[in-house]
Protein backbone atom coordinates (compact mmCIF):
# COMPACT_ATOMS: atom_id res chain seq x y z
CA UNK A 1 0.00 0.00 0.00
CA UNK A 2 1.51 3.11 -1.38
CA UNK A 3 0.72 6.78 0.89
CA UNK A 4 0.03 8.31 -2.15
CA UNK A 5 -2.93 5.55 -3.02
CA UNK A 6 -3.94 6.17 0.36
CA UNK A 7 -4.29 9.73 0.46
CA UNK A 8 -5.77 9.57 -3.02
CA UNK A 9 -8.12 7.01 -1.36
CA UNK A 10 -8.61 9.48 1.33
CA UNK A 11 -9.64 12.20 -0.88
CA UNK A 12 -12.97 13.63 1.00
CA UNK A 13 -11.34 13.34 4.66
CA UNK A 14 -8.41 15.37 3.70
CA UNK A 15 -10.97 18.38 1.34
CA UNK A 16 -13.14 18.07 4.68
CA UNK A 17 -9.93 19.24 6.89
CA UNK A 18 -8.90 21.78 4.69
CA UNK A 19 -12.29 23.59 4.95
CA UNK A 20 -12.10 23.26 8.72
CA UNK A 21 -8.03 25.04 8.25
CA UNK A 22 -10.01 27.88 6.14
CA UNK A 23 -12.82 28.18 8.37
CA UNK A 24 -10.99 28.27 11.62
CA UNK A 25 -8.10 30.71 9.29
CA UNK A 26 -11.35 32.63 8.31
CA UNK A 27 -12.76 32.89 11.83
CA UNK A 28 -9.60 33.65 13.70
CA UNK A 29 -8.62 36.36 11.30
CA UNK A 30 -12.48 37.26 11.63
CA UNK A 31 -12.03 38.09 15.44
CA UNK A 32 -8.76 39.97 15.07
CA UNK A 33 -6.98 37.58 16.83
CA UNK A 34 -3.51 38.12 16.60
CA UNK A 35 -0.95 36.69 13.67
CA UNK A 36 1.05 34.54 15.54
CA UNK A 37 -1.84 32.95 17.59
CA UNK A 38 -3.26 32.23 13.83
CA UNK A 39 0.06 30.51 12.72
CA UNK A 40 0.09 28.36 15.60
CA UNK A 41 -3.10 26.93 15.95
CA UNK A 42 -2.89 26.54 12.48
CA UNK A 43 0.30 24.33 12.56
CA UNK A 44 -0.75 22.64 15.68
CA UNK A 45 -4.61 21.56 13.65
CA UNK A 46 -2.48 20.59 10.41
CA UNK A 47 0.24 18.47 12.86
CA UNK A 48 -2.37 16.95 14.29
CA UNK A 49 -4.52 16.16 10.84
CA UNK A 50 -1.26 14.82 9.85
CA UNK A 51 -0.29 12.07 12.98
CA UNK A 52 -3.68 11.10 12.47
CA UNK A 53 -3.27 10.06 9.07
CA UNK A 54 0.12 8.62 9.62
CA UNK A 55 -1.35 6.60 12.38
CA UNK A 56 -4.23 5.02 10.50
CA UNK A 57 -1.95 4.72 7.29
CA UNK A 58 0.45 2.58 9.49
CA UNK A 59 -1.61 0.23 10.70
CA UNK A 60 -3.53 -0.35 8.56
CA UNK A 61 -0.46 -0.89 5.59
CA UNK A 62 0.84 -3.19 8.39
CA UNK A 63 -2.29 -5.63 7.86
CA UNK A 64 -2.88 -4.97 4.15
CA UNK A 65 0.82 -5.09 3.17
CA UNK A 66 1.13 -8.34 4.98
CA UNK A 67 -2.09 -9.57 3.23
CA UNK A 68 -0.90 -8.65 -0.26
CA UNK A 69 2.12 -10.14 0.64
CA UNK A 70 1.08 -13.86 1.38
CA UNK A 71 -1.49 -13.97 -1.45
CA UNK A 72 0.99 -13.41 -3.45
CA UNK A 73 3.73 -15.79 -2.15
CA UNK A 74 1.24 -18.59 -1.17
CA UNK A 75 0.97 -21.72 -3.07
CA UNK A 76 -2.35 -22.54 -1.92
CA UNK A 77 -4.33 -18.79 -1.81
CA UNK A 78 -7.15 -20.73 0.17
CA UNK A 79 -5.44 -20.57 3.21
CA UNK A 80 -4.88 -17.19 3.36
CA UNK A 81 -6.91 -17.11 6.51
CA UNK A 82 -4.13 -18.79 8.52
CA UNK A 83 -1.97 -16.30 8.09
CA UNK A 84 -3.09 -13.07 8.58
CA UNK A 85 -3.49 -12.09 12.60
CA UNK A 86 -7.10 -10.38 13.24
CA UNK A 87 -6.19 -6.35 12.95
CA UNK A 88 -7.40 -3.54 15.19
CA UNK A 89 -9.30 -1.54 13.24
CA UNK A 90 -12.94 -1.98 12.42
CA UNK A 91 -12.66 -2.80 8.18
CA UNK A 92 -10.17 -4.96 8.61
CA UNK A 93 -11.76 -7.27 11.61
CA UNK A 94 -14.88 -7.06 9.22
CA UNK A 95 -12.58 -8.50 5.85
CA UNK A 96 -10.71 -11.42 8.81
CA UNK A 97 -14.01 -12.64 9.41
CA UNK A 98 -15.56 -12.35 6.17
CA UNK A 99 -12.19 -14.42 5.12
CA UNK A 100 -12.19 -16.88 7.65
CA UNK A 101 -15.85 -18.17 7.38
CA UNK A 102 -15.60 -18.07 3.34
CA UNK A 103 -12.35 -20.27 3.80
CA UNK A 104 -14.18 -22.44 6.35
CA UNK A 105 -17.26 -23.12 3.79
CA UNK A 106 -14.97 -23.71 1.05
CA UNK A 107 -12.49 -26.20 2.59
CA UNK A 108 -15.96 -28.09 3.98
CA UNK A 109 -16.67 -28.01 0.44
CA UNK A 110 -13.95 -29.64 -0.86
CA UNK A 111 -13.02 -32.17 1.60
CA UNK A 112 -17.07 -33.63 0.68
CA UNK A 113 -15.98 -33.83 -3.03
CA UNK A 114 -12.60 -35.29 -1.67
CA UNK A 115 -14.23 -37.75 0.26
CA UNK A 116 -16.56 -38.74 -2.45
CA UNK A 117 -13.88 -39.18 -4.81
CA UNK A 118 -11.85 -40.84 -2.77
CA UNK A 119 -14.94 -42.97 -2.67
CA UNK A 120 -15.32 -43.73 -6.38
CA UNK A 121 -11.49 -44.47 -6.35
CA UNK A 122 -11.79 -47.01 -3.53
CA UNK A 123 -14.90 -48.42 -5.58
CA UNK A 124 -12.83 -48.35 -8.76
CA UNK A 125 -9.95 -50.43 -7.69
CA UNK A 126 -12.29 -52.97 -6.26
CA UNK A 127 -14.36 -53.06 -9.08
CA UNK A 128 -11.01 -53.63 -11.60
CA UNK A 129 -10.06 -56.47 -8.94
CA UNK A 130 -13.83 -58.04 -9.63
CA UNK A 131 -13.93 -57.67 -12.89
CA UNK A 132 -10.65 -59.34 -13.76
CA UNK A 133 -11.96 -62.99 -11.85
CA UNK A 134 -14.29 -63.20 -14.54
CA UNK A 135 -11.96 -62.56 -17.32
CA UNK A 136 -9.71 -64.47 -16.07
CA UNK A 137 -12.33 -67.43 -16.08
CA UNK A 138 -13.19 -66.55 -19.64
CA UNK A 139 -10.07 -67.20 -20.77
CA UNK A 140 -9.31 -69.97 -19.26
CA UNK A 141 -12.68 -71.39 -20.45
CA UNK A 142 -11.65 -70.51 -24.00
CA UNK A 143 -8.12 -71.68 -24.09
CA UNK A 144 -9.60 -75.19 -22.58
CA UNK A 145 -12.29 -75.23 -25.60
CA UNK A 146 -10.25 -77.22 -28.24
CA UNK A 147 -11.90 -75.23 -30.84
CA UNK A 148 -10.91 -71.68 -29.15
CA UNK A 149 -12.05 -69.02 -30.54
CA UNK A 150 -9.43 -66.35 -31.52
CA UNK A 151 -11.41 -63.63 -32.57
CA UNK A 152 -13.04 -64.05 -28.96
CA UNK A 153 -10.17 -63.96 -26.94
CA UNK A 154 -8.76 -60.88 -28.57
CA UNK A 155 -11.88 -59.43 -27.60
CA UNK A 156 -11.55 -60.70 -23.93
CA UNK A 157 -7.62 -59.68 -24.00
CA UNK A 158 -8.68 -56.03 -25.45
CA UNK A 159 -11.25 -55.27 -22.67
CA UNK A 160 -8.44 -56.40 -19.83
CA UNK A 161 -6.52 -53.72 -21.79
CA UNK A 162 -8.91 -51.49 -21.35
CA UNK A 163 -9.38 -52.44 -17.60
CA UNK A 164 -5.96 -51.72 -17.07
CA UNK A 165 -6.09 -48.63 -18.58
CA UNK A 166 -8.74 -47.39 -15.90
CA UNK A 167 -7.01 -48.83 -12.77
CA UNK A 168 -3.83 -46.82 -13.80
CA UNK A 169 -5.35 -44.02 -14.48
CA UNK A 170 -7.21 -43.85 -10.86
CA UNK A 171 -3.44 -44.80 -9.88
CA UNK A 172 -2.17 -42.10 -11.10
CA UNK A 173 -4.42 -39.94 -9.48
CA UNK A 174 -3.57 -40.64 -6.10
CA UNK A 175 -0.08 -42.58 -6.50
CA UNK A 176 1.03 -42.29 -2.43
CA UNK A 177 -1.20 -45.59 -2.82
CA UNK A 178 0.57 -48.59 -4.05
CA UNK A 179 3.87 -47.36 -6.11
CA UNK A 180 7.69 -48.98 -4.59
CA UNK A 181 10.58 -48.11 -6.42
CA UNK A 182 12.79 -50.80 -6.82
CA UNK A 183 15.26 -52.42 -8.60
CA UNK A 184 14.51 -53.60 -12.37
CA UNK A 185 15.93 -55.02 -15.42
CA UNK A 186 14.61 -53.60 -18.22
CA UNK A 187 15.02 -56.82 -20.59
CA UNK A 188 12.76 -59.31 -18.03
CA UNK A 189 9.98 -56.84 -18.06
CA UNK A 190 10.14 -55.36 -21.96
CA UNK A 191 10.38 -59.34 -22.42
CA UNK A 192 7.56 -60.20 -20.38
CA UNK A 193 5.62 -57.03 -21.95
CA UNK A 194 6.25 -58.20 -25.58
CA UNK A 195 5.19 -61.79 -24.39
CA UNK A 196 2.17 -60.26 -23.35
CA UNK A 197 1.59 -59.04 -27.05
CA UNK A 198 2.47 -61.91 -28.76
CA UNK A 199 -0.74 -62.24 -30.72
CA UNK A 200 -0.94 -58.61 -32.51
CA UNK A 201 3.27 -59.76 -33.14
CA UNK A 202 2.75 -62.95 -34.27
CA UNK A 203 -0.67 -62.28 -36.36
CA UNK A 204 0.77 -59.16 -37.91
CA UNK A 205 4.05 -60.49 -38.50
CA UNK A 206 5.67 -57.64 -37.34
CA UNK A 207 9.23 -58.55 -35.92
CA UNK A 208 10.57 -57.59 -32.71
CA UNK A 209 14.32 -56.43 -31.67
CA UNK A 210 15.52 -55.99 -28.56
CA UNK A 211 19.05 -54.71 -28.07
CA UNK A 212 21.19 -54.27 -24.98
CA UNK A 213 18.63 -54.62 -22.58
CA UNK A 214 20.39 -56.10 -19.92
CA UNK A 215 20.92 -53.02 -17.46
CA UNK A 216 18.82 -52.02 -14.31
CA UNK A 217 17.52 -48.87 -13.15
CA UNK A 218 14.85 -48.29 -10.58
CA UNK A 219 11.61 -47.41 -10.76
CA UNK A 220 8.02 -49.63 -9.70
CA UNK A 221 8.21 -52.44 -11.85
CA UNK A 222 4.37 -52.60 -12.63
CA UNK A 223 3.82 -48.91 -13.08
CA UNK A 224 6.77 -49.42 -16.17
CA UNK A 225 5.28 -52.38 -17.27
CA UNK A 226 2.24 -50.75 -17.92
CA UNK A 227 3.93 -47.35 -19.78
CA UNK A 228 5.86 -49.99 -22.12
CA UNK A 229 2.78 -51.93 -22.93
CA UNK A 230 1.25 -48.92 -24.03
CA UNK A 231 3.93 -47.46 -26.13
CA UNK A 232 4.35 -51.15 -27.51
CA UNK A 233 0.93 -51.59 -28.47
CA UNK A 234 0.81 -48.32 -30.19
CA UNK A 235 3.57 -49.09 -32.40
CA UNK A 236 1.34 -52.52 -33.15
CA UNK A 237 -1.38 -50.27 -33.70
CA UNK A 238 0.25 -47.69 -35.88
CA UNK A 239 2.19 -50.16 -38.44
CA UNK A 240 2.54 -50.50 -41.80
CA UNK A 241 1.79 -54.04 -41.72
CA UNK A 242 4.12 -54.88 -43.98
CA UNK A 243 6.99 -57.50 -44.35
CA UNK A 244 9.69 -55.15 -43.00
CA UNK A 245 7.69 -53.53 -40.28
CA UNK A 246 9.76 -54.03 -36.87
CA UNK A 247 9.60 -53.07 -33.39
CA UNK A 248 12.74 -52.48 -31.77
CA UNK A 249 13.34 -52.25 -28.30
CA UNK A 250 17.09 -51.22 -26.85
CA UNK A 251 18.58 -49.37 -24.34
CA UNK A 252 20.90 -46.64 -24.24
CA UNK A 253 23.53 -45.24 -21.06
CA UNK A 254 24.97 -41.59 -21.28
CA UNK A 255 26.84 -40.76 -17.70
CA UNK A 256 24.32 -41.53 -15.30
CA UNK A 257 21.44 -41.76 -17.89
CA UNK A 258 19.88 -44.49 -18.98
CA UNK A 259 17.37 -44.76 -22.00
CA UNK A 260 14.45 -46.80 -22.75
CA UNK A 261 14.21 -46.34 -26.38
CA UNK A 262 10.64 -48.10 -28.05
CA UNK A 263 11.19 -47.97 -31.91
CA UNK A 264 9.11 -48.98 -34.33
CA UNK A 265 8.70 -47.86 -38.72
CA UNK A 266 5.12 -47.50 -38.68
CA UNK A 267 2.95 -44.36 -40.01
CA UNK A 268 4.40 -42.26 -37.81
CA UNK A 269 3.40 -39.11 -36.18
CA UNK A 270 2.39 -35.37 -38.16
CA UNK A 271 4.68 -33.01 -36.82
CA UNK A 272 1.96 -30.51 -36.11
CA UNK A 273 0.67 -33.48 -33.32
CA UNK A 274 3.84 -34.49 -32.34
CA UNK A 275 3.87 -31.73 -29.32
CA UNK A 276 0.28 -33.02 -28.15
CA UNK A 277 0.76 -36.55 -27.96
CA UNK A 278 0.95 -36.90 -24.60
CA UNK A 279 -2.02 -34.57 -23.58
CA UNK A 280 -5.47 -35.44 -22.50
CA UNK A 281 -7.88 -37.27 -25.31
CA UNK A 282 -5.57 -35.98 -27.76
CA UNK A 283 -6.00 -38.79 -30.93
CA UNK A 284 -4.43 -36.26 -33.45
CA UNK A 285 -4.49 -37.14 -37.77
CA UNK A 286 -3.64 -40.95 -36.84
CA UNK A 287 -6.44 -41.60 -34.23
CA UNK A 288 -9.14 -40.37 -37.00
CA UNK A 289 -7.85 -42.44 -39.18
CA UNK A 290 -7.28 -45.43 -37.20
CA UNK A 291 -10.51 -46.36 -34.98
CA UNK A 292 -10.74 -46.61 -31.01
CA UNK A 293 -8.08 -43.85 -30.03
CA UNK A 294 -9.48 -42.60 -26.64
CA UNK A 295 -6.19 -40.32 -26.61
CA UNK A 296 -5.43 -41.40 -22.51
CA UNK A 297 -2.67 -44.19 -23.28
CA UNK A 298 -0.03 -41.84 -23.39
CA UNK A 299 -1.72 -39.38 -20.99
CA UNK A 300 -1.71 -42.13 -18.39
CA UNK A 301 1.42 -42.74 -19.81
CA UNK A 302 2.96 -39.28 -19.45
CA UNK A 303 0.76 -39.03 -15.35
CA UNK A 304 2.98 -41.87 -14.29
CA UNK A 305 6.12 -40.96 -15.70
CA UNK A 306 5.89 -38.12 -13.69
CA UNK A 307 5.13 -39.39 -10.70
CA UNK A 308 7.82 -42.01 -10.91
CA UNK A 309 10.27 -38.48 -11.81
CA UNK A 310 10.99 -40.13 -15.19
CA UNK A 311 10.79 -38.15 -18.26
CA UNK A 312 9.31 -40.06 -21.24
CA UNK A 313 9.46 -38.01 -24.87
CA UNK A 314 8.66 -38.98 -28.35
CA UNK A 315 10.87 -38.18 -31.72
CA UNK A 316 9.44 -39.40 -35.15
CA UNK A 317 8.81 -38.69 -39.31
CA UNK A 318 5.80 -39.27 -40.74
CA UNK A 319 5.68 -41.98 -42.75
CA UNK A 320 9.12 -43.19 -41.21
CA UNK A 321 9.51 -44.04 -37.78
CA UNK A 322 8.00 -43.50 -34.21
CA UNK A 323 10.39 -43.23 -31.09
CA UNK A 324 9.22 -43.22 -27.67
CA UNK A 325 12.23 -42.39 -25.52
CA UNK A 326 11.85 -43.34 -21.23
CA UNK A 327 15.01 -41.73 -19.61
CA UNK A 328 15.95 -42.61 -16.06
CA UNK A 329 18.98 -41.39 -13.72
CA UNK A 330 21.29 -43.55 -12.31
CA UNK A 331 20.92 -42.18 -8.48
CA UNK A 332 23.90 -42.62 -6.55
CA UNK A 333 21.88 -42.23 -3.66
CA UNK A 334 20.77 -46.09 -4.36
CA UNK A 335 23.40 -47.72 -4.58
CA UNK A 336 24.80 -46.59 -1.29
CA UNK A 337 21.23 -48.35 0.30
CA UNK B 1 1.30 -94.22 -11.72
CA UNK B 2 3.17 -96.36 -14.06
CA UNK B 3 2.94 -95.74 -17.62
CA UNK B 4 4.37 -98.55 -20.55
CA UNK B 5 5.70 -97.01 -24.11
CA UNK B 6 6.87 -99.41 -26.45
CA UNK B 7 9.09 -102.23 -23.78
CA UNK B 8 10.03 -98.67 -21.80
CA UNK B 9 9.00 -98.73 -18.43
CA UNK B 10 9.26 -95.52 -16.21
CA UNK B 11 7.27 -93.74 -13.68
CA UNK B 12 5.81 -90.84 -14.30
CA UNK B 13 4.48 -88.61 -10.96
CA UNK B 14 1.33 -87.18 -11.64
CA UNK B 15 1.80 -83.92 -9.81
CA UNK B 16 -1.03 -83.21 -7.85
CA UNK B 17 -1.59 -79.15 -7.28
CA UNK B 18 -4.00 -77.58 -5.43
CA UNK B 19 -6.67 -75.01 -6.52
CA UNK B 20 -7.48 -73.17 -3.83
CA UNK B 21 -10.13 -70.43 -5.60
CA UNK B 22 -13.61 -68.96 -4.76
CA UNK B 23 -14.80 -68.68 -8.45
CA UNK B 24 -16.46 -71.84 -9.56
CA UNK B 25 -15.62 -70.87 -12.99
CA UNK B 26 -12.12 -70.66 -12.69
CA UNK B 27 -11.62 -73.28 -10.74
CA UNK B 28 -13.34 -75.75 -12.74
CA UNK B 29 -11.51 -74.46 -15.94
CA UNK B 30 -8.20 -74.57 -14.13
CA UNK B 31 -8.63 -78.26 -13.15
CA UNK B 32 -9.46 -78.69 -16.58
CA UNK B 33 -6.08 -76.93 -17.95
CA UNK B 34 -3.66 -78.84 -15.00
CA UNK B 35 -5.58 -82.16 -15.98
CA UNK B 36 -4.98 -81.44 -20.10
CA UNK B 37 -1.35 -81.09 -19.46
CA UNK B 38 -0.41 -83.83 -17.70
CA UNK B 39 -0.84 -82.28 -13.91
CA UNK B 40 -3.45 -83.29 -11.51
CA UNK B 41 -6.00 -80.83 -10.36
CA UNK B 42 -7.34 -81.05 -7.18
CA UNK B 43 -10.00 -77.90 -6.02
CA UNK B 44 -10.20 -77.39 -2.19
CA UNK B 45 -13.97 -76.54 -2.12
CA UNK B 46 -14.14 -76.44 1.51
CA UNK B 47 -13.11 -73.20 3.10
CA UNK B 48 -13.36 -74.22 6.97
CA UNK B 49 -10.66 -74.84 8.80
CA UNK B 50 -8.35 -73.90 5.59
CA UNK B 51 -5.21 -74.52 7.10
CA UNK B 52 -5.59 -78.28 8.14
CA UNK B 53 -7.51 -78.85 5.10
CA UNK B 54 -5.09 -77.54 2.77
CA UNK B 55 -2.04 -79.76 4.60
CA UNK B 56 -4.07 -82.74 4.99
CA UNK B 57 -4.08 -82.75 0.67
CA UNK B 58 -0.44 -83.03 0.44
CA UNK B 59 -0.31 -81.30 -2.62
CA UNK B 60 2.70 -81.09 -4.59
CA UNK B 61 2.24 -77.73 -5.42
CA UNK B 62 -0.64 -74.94 -4.44
CA UNK B 63 -2.60 -72.12 -6.70
CA UNK B 64 -3.49 -70.09 -3.58
CA UNK B 65 -5.93 -67.24 -4.65
CA UNK B 66 -5.82 -63.79 -2.23
CA UNK B 67 -9.12 -63.04 -2.41
CA UNK B 68 -10.76 -65.84 -0.31
CA UNK B 69 -14.06 -64.87 1.26
CA UNK B 70 -13.61 -64.45 5.14
CA UNK B 71 -9.75 -65.63 5.01
CA UNK B 72 -6.69 -63.15 4.12
CA UNK B 73 -4.43 -65.24 1.54
CA UNK B 74 -1.18 -63.35 2.64
CA UNK B 75 -1.86 -64.28 6.43
CA UNK B 76 -3.11 -67.81 4.91
CA UNK B 77 0.48 -67.92 3.00
CA UNK B 78 2.29 -67.14 6.11
CA UNK B 79 1.03 -69.93 8.60
CA UNK B 80 1.23 -72.57 5.68
CA UNK B 81 5.11 -71.63 5.34
CA UNK B 82 5.08 -72.31 9.21
CA UNK B 83 4.22 -76.43 9.06
CA UNK B 84 4.66 -76.90 4.78
CA UNK B 85 7.19 -76.26 2.51
CA UNK B 86 5.10 -76.80 -0.46
CA UNK B 87 5.83 -74.91 -3.09
CA UNK B 88 3.10 -71.79 -3.65
CA UNK B 89 2.07 -69.82 -6.22
CA UNK B 90 -0.27 -66.49 -5.05
CA UNK B 91 -2.81 -65.91 -7.58
CA UNK B 92 -4.70 -62.76 -7.71
CA UNK B 93 -6.04 -59.94 -9.37
CA UNK B 94 -4.22 -57.01 -7.44
CA UNK B 95 -1.83 -56.15 -9.51
CA UNK B 96 0.46 -54.13 -7.13
CA UNK B 97 3.87 -54.69 -6.17
CA UNK B 98 3.49 -53.95 -2.38
CA UNK B 99 0.82 -57.20 -2.55
CA UNK B 100 3.86 -59.23 -4.80
CA UNK B 101 6.53 -58.12 -1.74
CA UNK B 102 4.15 -58.98 0.97
CA UNK B 103 3.12 -62.48 -0.61
CA UNK B 104 7.11 -63.00 -1.60
CA UNK B 105 8.34 -61.72 1.56
CA UNK B 106 5.94 -64.32 3.17
CA UNK B 107 7.23 -67.32 1.48
CA UNK B 108 5.34 -67.44 -1.90
CA UNK B 109 7.15 -69.00 -4.89
CA UNK B 110 5.62 -67.15 -7.19
CA UNK B 111 3.35 -64.60 -8.04
CA UNK B 112 0.75 -64.20 -11.21
CA UNK B 113 -1.90 -61.90 -11.66
CA UNK B 114 -5.54 -62.49 -13.03
CA UNK B 115 -6.33 -62.70 -15.43
CA UNK B 116 -3.01 -64.86 -16.45
CA UNK B 117 -2.28 -66.44 -20.06
CA UNK B 118 -2.74 -70.25 -19.37
CA UNK B 119 0.23 -71.15 -20.97
CA UNK B 120 2.27 -68.96 -18.81
CA UNK B 121 0.61 -70.08 -15.75
CA UNK B 122 1.93 -73.65 -16.89
CA UNK B 123 5.40 -73.02 -17.59
CA UNK B 124 5.73 -70.81 -14.10
CA UNK B 125 3.99 -74.37 -12.63
CA UNK B 126 6.45 -76.39 -14.55
CA UNK B 127 9.88 -74.26 -13.71
CA UNK B 128 8.48 -73.99 -9.91
CA UNK B 129 8.12 -78.05 -9.67
CA UNK B 130 11.81 -77.71 -11.80
CA UNK B 131 13.41 -76.11 -8.82
CA UNK B 132 12.28 -77.55 -6.00
CA UNK B 133 11.80 -81.00 -7.35
CA UNK B 134 14.86 -81.81 -8.50
CA UNK B 135 12.78 -83.53 -11.68
CA UNK B 136 14.16 -84.88 -14.09
CA UNK B 137 14.27 -82.54 -17.56
CA UNK B 138 13.91 -85.92 -19.74
CA UNK B 139 11.16 -86.35 -22.20
CA UNK B 140 10.58 -90.06 -23.98
CA UNK B 141 9.04 -90.61 -27.05
CA UNK B 142 9.03 -93.67 -28.48
CA UNK B 143 12.60 -94.72 -28.36
CA UNK B 144 13.77 -90.87 -27.96
CA UNK B 145 15.27 -89.65 -25.47
CA UNK B 146 15.32 -85.44 -24.70
CA UNK B 147 16.94 -83.95 -22.24
CA UNK B 148 16.20 -80.42 -22.02
CA UNK B 149 18.80 -79.28 -19.29
CA UNK B 150 21.39 -80.80 -21.75
CA UNK B 151 19.76 -80.11 -24.79
CA UNK B 152 20.27 -83.09 -26.50
CA UNK B 153 18.69 -85.93 -28.06
CA UNK B 154 19.68 -89.40 -26.84
CA UNK B 155 18.60 -92.05 -29.41
CA UNK B 156 19.92 -96.04 -29.73
CA UNK B 157 22.56 -94.96 -32.26
CA UNK B 158 23.93 -91.99 -30.55
CA UNK B 159 22.69 -88.61 -29.71
CA UNK B 160 22.04 -84.98 -31.38
CA UNK B 161 22.95 -81.73 -30.35
CA UNK B 162 19.82 -79.44 -30.51
CA UNK B 163 19.79 -75.42 -30.58
CA UNK B 164 17.54 -73.80 -27.95
CA UNK B 165 15.18 -73.23 -30.66
CA UNK B 166 14.95 -76.14 -31.90
CA UNK B 167 15.01 -78.38 -28.60
CA UNK B 168 12.01 -76.18 -27.31
CA UNK B 169 10.12 -77.19 -30.81
CA UNK B 170 10.63 -80.72 -30.03
CA UNK B 171 9.93 -80.27 -26.66
CA UNK B 172 6.48 -78.92 -27.42
CA UNK B 173 6.03 -81.57 -30.02
CA UNK B 174 6.19 -84.16 -27.68
CA UNK B 175 4.23 -83.02 -24.74
CA UNK B 176 1.47 -82.41 -27.80
CA UNK B 177 2.51 -86.27 -28.67
CA UNK B 178 -0.31 -87.50 -31.39
CA UNK B 179 -2.07 -84.05 -31.87
CA UNK B 180 -1.79 -82.10 -34.69
CA UNK B 181 0.22 -78.91 -34.07
CA UNK B 182 -0.19 -75.87 -35.80
CA UNK B 183 2.64 -73.55 -36.97
CA UNK B 184 0.92 -70.66 -34.80
CA UNK B 185 0.27 -73.42 -31.81
CA UNK B 186 4.55 -73.65 -31.55
CA UNK B 187 5.20 -69.89 -32.20
CA UNK B 188 2.98 -69.12 -29.48
CA UNK B 189 4.47 -71.32 -27.12
CA UNK B 190 8.06 -69.87 -28.15
CA UNK B 191 6.68 -66.46 -27.44
CA UNK B 192 5.29 -67.73 -24.16
CA UNK B 193 8.91 -68.62 -23.44
CA UNK B 194 10.43 -65.16 -24.40
CA UNK B 195 11.61 -66.18 -27.52
CA UNK B 196 10.69 -63.69 -30.16
CA UNK B 197 11.30 -65.74 -33.31
CA UNK B 198 9.24 -64.90 -36.88
CA UNK B 199 7.96 -67.49 -39.35
CA UNK B 200 10.62 -67.97 -41.48
CA UNK B 201 13.08 -68.67 -38.49
CA UNK B 202 10.32 -71.11 -37.72
CA UNK B 203 10.63 -72.64 -40.96
CA UNK B 204 14.79 -73.13 -40.95
CA UNK B 205 14.58 -74.42 -37.47
CA UNK B 206 11.80 -76.84 -37.99
CA UNK B 207 13.95 -78.27 -41.36
CA UNK B 208 17.20 -78.09 -39.14
CA UNK B 209 15.77 -80.16 -36.70
CA UNK B 210 14.49 -82.75 -39.26
CA UNK B 211 17.75 -82.79 -40.88
CA UNK B 212 19.68 -83.39 -37.99
CA UNK B 213 16.97 -86.25 -36.73
CA UNK B 214 17.22 -88.06 -40.64
CA UNK B 215 20.97 -87.99 -40.28
CA UNK B 216 20.77 -90.10 -37.13
CA UNK B 217 18.39 -92.06 -38.92
CA UNK B 218 15.26 -90.72 -37.54
CA UNK B 219 12.95 -90.62 -40.47
CA UNK B 220 9.36 -89.35 -40.37
CA UNK B 221 9.97 -88.51 -37.04
CA UNK B 222 7.75 -85.24 -37.62
CA UNK B 223 5.30 -85.65 -39.95
CA UNK B 224 3.54 -82.51 -41.89
CA UNK B 225 -0.21 -82.24 -42.28
CA UNK B 226 -0.47 -80.07 -45.15
CA UNK B 227 -2.34 -76.56 -44.61
CA UNK B 228 -2.71 -78.06 -40.14
CA UNK B 229 0.68 -78.22 -39.01
CA UNK B 230 2.63 -80.49 -37.82
CA UNK B 231 2.34 -84.35 -35.18
CA UNK B 232 4.94 -86.78 -34.01
CA UNK B 233 3.30 -90.26 -34.39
Amino acid sequence: MKFSDYLKNRFVNIIIYLFLIIITFLLLAAFKVNQSLIFVLISLLIVFIIINFLYDYFRKKNFYDTLTYNIKNLNKKYLISEMIKKPNFIEGQILYDVLYDTTKSMNEHINEYKFSLENFKEYIELWIHEVKTPLAGGLLMLHNNSKSDKKMMEILNKINGYVEQVLYYARSENPEKDFIIKKVNLNSIVKKVVSNNKENFINKKISVKLEDLDVSIYSDPKWLEFIINQIIQNSLKYSKNNDESYVKIYSETKDDIISLIIEDNGIGIDNSDLPRIFDKSFTGKNGHNIDHSTGMGLYICKKLCDKLGTKIEAMSTLNEFTKLIITFKVNNFYDVI
Amino acid sequence: MLLCYNSYIWVIDMYKILIIEDDLEIRNELKILLDNNGYSGVILDNFDKVKENIISKKADLILLDINIPNINGQHLLKELREEIDTPIIMVTSKNTEIDEVISMSYGADDYITKPYNPNILLLHIEAILKRTNKTNNVLNYKNITLDTSKSMIYHENGEITLSRNEMMIFYYLIKNEGKIVSREDIMNYLWDTEDFIDDNTLTVNIARLRNKLEDAGLTNVIETRRGQGYILI
